[in-house]
């Protein structure tokens, strides 16, 4: 794009259209030390020549009376294609109908220029044209350039927080000894089932993204578990489930002690499903035992996908099922009840998140 | 330009330093048109269409010959033409026509004093 930039900055040829051999060689005289020039015999083949590299073209000087086509065609053409706005048209003619010149105006052009041509003034005129025409363009260019920039800083920053995000989750997941792949996949599983299921209604593309993003962080909460109890190899005490069910309450807390988690466009998303990702339909999940509605479609996915990929991997109480079991495992109620909705339509999208687990 | 050359160009009605501004003080150029002009046809294009009435091409022919000694610096014919295109577009094709007289006397002190200098 940079080369191109270059290339269109570079417009540094007078286009001459006149059926006029003198006309074409003064005007040509005039311009040749400066310019390339290139000339055309007539309305037709001036529009096709300009037409053919309208880049290249730093102004256009067009006769009036002209065969096949006259200069007011030619400029018509170019006016309706916008192309007077950013090559200079100047009509050099020995017409001056007031009507005429009315028309030439409105249709932009930058100046009329009298015949016979008096060399030092059509050179000082056409030049400060030209001259504006280059300052607006490379004006227009480093605008350009600049939002291009700040688009991308802009990007960067996404990608930083995603980043980060990433990593605090991972950090937490780690003690647990699991990879940053968990909370990848469960990511990856959200943002599909919101993008490709009706449950997604409603939601815009960039809403997804911010459920998919906080999705990332719904256990959070984990820090705040001894080792003891978050890596027990056997079946955790009645108490030390009470511990671990904590976790989500403490991740709302975690994330709200980051004041630029709350400027986060995912932030309510997060506080959301780091509290509601062990709810159940029916009502009894926790920490708040909400039922059914009342909890949150992204928090419902969550927790199932949650769910599913706890039963698929392998973790220290318990070794990983295959994908045909942990399905039947979760249609039977054996991990809580779920929305019959949210599950059938996990059960016809799961063969395609089977590959998140090839690795 | 030598003065001989140019005095009987001006002489002849052309502002020779004027011509050779607008030629970017190429005599060559100047020259090269001076010669051209000897051949161009449309001043007998326009004394045949004045005869037969042909309007359309009457314009067109002037309106060319104007342009030509505009560019030439051949002040009275420009000034000629001129009058007799605003004639022509004004549709006074007597008063168009009235010109040819002065107009053909002039083209011709033109012409010969081009061939006098050519070489």
């Amino acid at each position: 794009m940079e080369a191109e930039m270059r290339q269109r900055g570079s417009s540094n040829t007078i286009l001459i259209v006149d059926d006029n051999e003198i006309n074409r060689d003064i005007l040509e005289a005039i311009f040749s030390s400066e310019y390339q020039t290139e000339k055309a015999e007539d309305g037709k083949e001036g529009l096709d020549k300009l037409l053919a590299h309208p880049d290249s073209i730093a102004a256009l000087l067009l006769d009036i009376v002209m065969p096949v086509m006259d200069g007011m065609e030619v400029l018509r053409k170019l006016y309706t294609l916008g192309l007077t706005e950013t090559i200079p048209v100047f009509l050099i003619t020995a017409e001056t109908e007031p009507s005429t010149l009315k028309e030439a105006y409105s249709l932009g052009v930058m100046d009329v220029i009298r015949k016979p041509v008096v060399p030092y003034v059509v050179r000082r005129r056409i030049n400060s044209v030209v001259e504006l025409f280059r300052a607006r363009k490379s004006l227009a260019d480093q605008v350009e350039e600049q939002r291009n920039k700040i688009l991308h800083q802009a990007q960067q920053i996404i990608d930083l927080n995603m980043g980060m995000i990433e990593a605090l989750s991972t950090a937490i997941e780690f003690r647990s000894g699991e990879s940053g792949a968990h909370v990848r996949r469960l990511h990856d599983i959200t943002k599909h089932m919101l993008t490709h299921t009706a449950l997604g209604e409603g939601l815009d593309r960039e809403t997804i993204e911010h459920i998919s993003l906080a999705a990332i962080m719904h256990d959070v909460g984990k820090i705040a578990i001894p080792d003891a109890i978050l890596n027990k190899p056997g079946r955790l005490t009645p108490e030390e489930f009470e511990v671990m069910k904590t976790h989500t309450v403490q991740g709302c807390h975690l994330l709200e002690q980051i004041p630029q988690m709350k400027e986060l466009a995912a932030f309510d998303y997060a506080y959301d499903i780091a509290r509601h990702h062990h709810e159940r339909w029916d009502g009894r999940g926790y920490p708040d035992g909400l039922k059914g509605d009342e909890i949150s479609i992204w928090s419902q996915i969550v927790s199932l996908a949650d769910v599913y990929d706890a039963l698929v991997s392998k973790r220290v109480y318990k070794d990983a099922y295959g994908a045909e079991q942990a399905l039947k495992m979760i249609q039977e109620g054996q991990c809580g009840v779920f929305n019959p909705q949210l599950l059938e339509l996990f059960v016809r999208e799961e063969k395609k998140f089977r590959s998140l687990y090839q690795r | 330009m030598k003065d001989e050359r140019k005095n009987i160009l001006e002489e002849a009605g052309i502002s020779v330093e004027e011509a050779l501004e607008r030629f970017m003080g190429s005599e060559t150029l100047l020259e090269k048109f001076l010669t051209k002009f000897l051949a161009d046809p449309n001043f007998e294009i326009l004394q045949t269409a004045i005869k037969s009435g042909d309007q359309e091409a009457a314009l067109k022919a002037s309106h060319t010959l104007k342009g030509v000694c505009g560019n030439l610096a051949m002040k009275q014919l420009y000034e000629k033409f001129s009058d007799q295109v605003s004639y022509m577009r004004s549709g006074n094709w007597d008063e168009a026509a009235e010109e040819m007289a002065e107009l053909e006397g002039l083209y011709e002190k033109v012409c010969e004093a081009i061939k006098m200098t050519n070489f």
